[in-house]
């Protein structure tokens, strides 16, 4: 529940009240403004530049972090590594989706010291992957048009260990991108170190 | 049991979500593959050193 604030198309302004704390504004009984004790929350369109950090989470277990209930009117994400390691040497892999993730059709590559390797499931964003070293680095991913999105990172290790892996990409979803999955190629390596957050923006 | 974790961005909530049965069976037949295939690579031969001038 929530204090609402409805400009309607048949009846004007309608206002309903509670004790939540919470206010919506509304455009003819669809919610766009909710401000809560947690912050402000956009629903539909939004025109400003507004850069919104997600929440930053530990990746030292499972397979992949995902971050989910991406908003609609986001156009650019910015998906950042700091001390992360897994259990193996698989290539670190980020993907995206709209419903669900995306696993096919992806183009592009990455490239570093230790070679080139080609994106097919998701955007590949490190190889050449040492299995004691942290990685760190920034990737980000803009909405080009429609519901095409373009990849670019740079990602590497905190020590001369291995080289680091610079990255470009790009994929066209069924919908509007609403998930980020950080994952590796093989799918089957686990997070044992460091953590991962992402910026959104409009 | 594997899991992922799971943000929402909006809420802010982290969620460790287990993998289903369906899930854990195709990530033990991965592990499989890759350990056989581990297995079948031949180890590298060492090279001995020429010494030449």
């Amino acid at each position: 529940m929530s204090v609402t604030l409805n400009a309607s198309t048949s009846s004007g302004l309608v206002q309903t009240a509670d004790t939540s704390g919470t206010i919506e504004l509304q455009s003819n009984g669809t919610t766009r403004l909710t401000v809560a004790s947690t912050g402000v929350t956009i629903g539909g369109t939004f025109g400003g530049s507004v850069i919104t950090s997600g929440t930053a989470v530990a990746s030292t277990s499972g397979t992949s972090i995902d971050f989910t209930s991406i908003p609609s009117w986001v156009k650019k994400i910015t998906v950042m590594y700091s001390g992360v390691s897994t259990s193996g040497t698989s290539n670190y892999l980020v993907q995206v989706g709209s419903g669900s993730v995306t696993t096919s059709g992806y183009t592009g590559q990455t490239n570093s010291g230790g070679g080139i390797s080609a994106n097919s499931a998701g955007f590949i964003v490190c190889n050449n992957i040492g299995s004691a070293s942290l990685y760190v680095g920034s990737v980000t991913i803009l909405l080009f048009n429609s519901n095409t999105y373009v990849e670019s990172g740079l990602v590497g290790p905190t020590t001369s260990a291995a080289s680091m892996a610079t990255s470009v990409g790009a994929v066209t979803l069924g919908g509007v991108l609403d998930r980020v999955r950080v994952t590796t190629v093989n799918g089957t390596d686990t997070f044992d170190a460091g953590s991962i957050n992402i910026l959104y923006e409009g | 049991m594997t899991h992922r974790i799971v943000v929402d961005v909006q809420t802010g909530e982290v969620t460790q979500v287990e993998y289903t049965a369906e899930e854990q069976a195709a990530y033990d037949a991965a592990v499989a593959a890759q350990a056989e295939a581990s297995a079948e690579t031949p180890a590298e031969t060492p090279v001995e050193p020429t010494n030449e001038v």
